[in-house]
């Protein structure tokens, strides 16, 4: 999975800026779609590699190996399968059609770069703090909301959930860890 | 007579307030996601499913599939006014639909489809009441090889109507399957590919892997373009159609209710199988062919019932043999675990309430769309209105609480993320999510069958070939994958979905 963002993330030679597709960039989605098949292969290798530490079959009948073990080798199969096809065939428009330009980039990236902060701070910050600055970040910089509808909305969106699922639905998000933070309430 | 005392045990508790009250908040959300382009019913379903913890088993169930009928209903009000199909299913709606629209007959052409809608959804219903027990009661005779064999069949038929390659469908189902082996062993108790990780012990939790598959990755494919929301101006008066247009419609719905109700028994993407197929069926039957897609009202009515009666029929096989069919009753799956109910042959005995529950909520359900539907037509528009820049941040904020209220773990939501990644790489690469959540789901299951099997026959396969119902089932299995080796079998299928891709 990595390689294959790392392989989206780059900018690909074969699209011009005028966004006209050239013939380089079959052959970019072309390593692309090999790199893939790789990972894949690389995963069955691994998934075959940790069922063979397992035990295959016992005296009842087929042990915690034998499903996963099979599984991997016919994942590996099917993706040198598919590695031989995409090497073995031209490339066409629609191939480069899904490369994502620049901004798109820049605007997944920061989705889940939010996600991730949003997951690593919420016990450290607490869930209405970090909920709020998440959805500002996402509201005004990638959304490009007016600030009053972004603030409302954040405000609804992190203090008003927090309560609604706290009274209501007797779950607890979380609460801040910083004494700091935790003494406001937060 | 029987019958009709189960159908009053489900009226009974159909008709408690509250599942009155959860079957009415379904076919609402169900509409409104509908309606929502770039959020579907799996999507809505995964993120309310964890709202239905604290409720009894029969209101989630009675929700969860309110919201799953209700998309069907809403998916056709974008298509008809502004040429925008909410779901799949209700891509084709657009080509007539819409030029009704710009006619001026929106109204009829709403009309029909809610009319419509609510006749297949009657019709499908009744099929579900009449074909599901003897089924089950067919069904309580299977063993192991025969449940094993069914799982396989019933992920082939999902691969090889999917709508690109089957080698890249094939490879999505086994590494559903491989991530359904993560975590213990039900059997020998073995860790497996957990990595040391406690949450995985339990294996990788069915809502943070629907949620990230879903929800997050359609955010992502979203945000990656440029959102504009589109003015929307239209306007919809005279909803209900004249005599004319019911003598245009009414065998138009009534054949696709049929259709829809026998493709959705079938896997797959059952609910845009079926609407494509009822708009060719009805071109094909026309006097006037050449007329389609310039404002028929019969290439409206046809394929918005056939989506809404494949909806009854694909939870046939969930309900009887406790297989889903595609990602959305594969979901329904997971909600009958997480309550504790095992669907199956013996989910009508043990569970009657639940079943014939069920069963009546999706009647009400449907006389609740036809309400919600014709008057509430301007408020469904100015939905539309609500632009996704601010929607998209929302979609994620119910995911994040969501996985993360199941458990409290960080480990999830991480887990919720990399799928959103994954399944937006997916898409990106043309890998078919479906079969992907479908193995996940059953994986467990089916491993469970296979070496239950191999225990009664000590370690021979040929027990898949020596009892005649798990044979029938293999050779489909195998005749449906070599099938689409064959030239001209693959070649039909290959123009098939280019016509699909191109009507799309």
């Amino acid at each position: 999975m990595a390689v294959l963002l790392a392989g989206l993330l780059v900018r690909f030679p074969g699209q011009g800026m005028s966004g006209i597709v050239e013939k380089g960039g079959y052959r970019d989605m072309q390593r692309i779609c090999q790199t893939t098949a790789l990972c894949f292969v690389a995963l069955s290798a691994f998934v075959v590699w940790e069922s063979w530490n397992l035990e295959y079959y016992t005296k009842l009948g087929p042990g915690g190996g034998f499903f996963p073990l099979w599984l991997g080798v016919v994942m590996g199969g099917l993706s040198l399968a598919w590695l031989v096809q995409v090497s073995g065939r031209k490339g066409s428009p629609q191939d480069v059609a899904f490369l994502p330009e620049r901004m798109g980039i820049v605007r997944i990236l920061s989705t889940v770069v939010a996600l991730v902060a949003m997951a690593g701070f919420m016990n450290l910050l607490g869930f209405q703090l970090t909920m709020f600055l998440f959805l500002v970040f996402l509201l005004m910089v990638l959304g490009r909301q007016a600030l009053w509808v972004t603030l409302v909305a954040a405000f609804l969106g992190s203090v008003g959930m927090y309560h609604l699922f706290g009274s209501y639905l007797d779950v607890s998000l979380p609460a801040a860890t910083v004494k700091l933070l935790a003494n406001l309430g937060l | 007579m029987e019958i009709l005392n189960q159908i009053l045990l489900g009226t009974q508790i159909v008709f408690q307030p509250t599942n009155l009250l959860f079957c009415f908040l379904g076919v609402l959300m169900g509409t409104l996601v509908g309606v929502l382009p770039g959020l579907g019913p799996t999507a809505a379903i995964a993120l309310l499913l964890p709202a239905t913890f604290h409720t009894s088993p029969v209101a989630a169930i009675i929700m969860l599939a309110g919201i799953y009928y209700g998309a069907m209903y809403g998916g056709s009000t974008t298509s008809i006014l502004v040429n925008i199909p909410g779901e799949a299913a209700s891509v084709v709606t657009c080509l007539d639909g819409y030029q009704m629209a710009l006619q001026g007959r929106a109204g009829p052409a709403l009309g029909i489809a809610a009319f419509g809608s609510f006749i297949a959804g009657t019709i499908s219903v009744l099929g579900l009441m009449l074909i599901a027990p003897p089924l089950a009661k067919f069904a309580l005779s299977f063993g192991p090889p025969e449940y094993f064999s069914l799982m396989l069949v019933g992920i082939v038929i999902l691969i090889y109507l999917a709508s690109g390659s089957i080698l890249k469908a094939l490879m999505m189902a086994v590494f559903g399957l491989l991530v359904g082996t993560i975590g213990q062993d039900s059997i020998s108790g073995t860790l497996r590919l957990t990595f040391g990780i406690r949450e995985l012990y339990d294996g990788v939790g069915l809502i943070p892997a629907i949620m990230g598959l879903f929800g997050v990755s359609e955010v992502i494919v979203n945000v990656e373009k440029v959102i504009k929301s589109k003015v929307i101006t239209a306007k919809a008066k005279n909803l209900l159609p004249s005599l004319k247009d019911w003598r245009d419609s009414f065998w138009a719905i009534i054949r696709g209710s049929v259709t829809g109700f026998f493709i959705g028994i079938l896997p797959g993407p059952s609910s845009t199988i079926s609407s494509f197929t009822s708009y060719a069926m009805e071109k094909k039957l026309s006097k006037h062919p050449e007329k389609f897609g310039t404002g028929m009202i019969a290439g409206v009515a046809g394929p918005e019932s056939a989506n809404n009666a494949a909806t009854g029929g694909s939870l046939i096989p969930l309900l009887t043999l406790g297989i889903p069919a595609n990602a959305v009753t594969a979901l329904l799956l997971g909600a009958f675990m997480i309550h504790g109910v095992q669907p199956g042959p013996m989910l009508i005995p043990k569970h009657p309430d639940l079943f014939w529950g069920i069963i009546v909520s999706m009647y009400l359900g449907n006389v609740m769309l036809l309400a919600l539907n014709l008057p509430l037509i301007g408020l469904w528009v100015q939905v539309l209105r609500v632009p996704y820049p601010i929607l998209f941040p929302f979609i994620l904020l119910f995911c994040l609480v969501g996985v993360f209220s199941l458990n409290f773990s960080q480990v999830e939501v991480a887990l919720m993320i990399g799928f959103g990644v994954l399944g937006y790489l997916g898409r990106k690469f043309n890998f078919e999510l479906a079969p992907l959540v479908l193995a996940l789901v059953i994986g467990p299951m089916m491993e469970n069958y296979l070496r239950l099997s191999l225990i009664i026959s000590r370690g021979s396969a040929w027990i898949f070939i020596k009892r005649p119902i798990s044979a029938i089932l293999i050779s489909i299995t195998i005749a449906l994958l070599f099938s689409s080796m064959i030239p001209g079998i693959g070649r039909r299928r290959r123009k098939l979905q280019e016509r699909i891709e191109r009507q799309k």
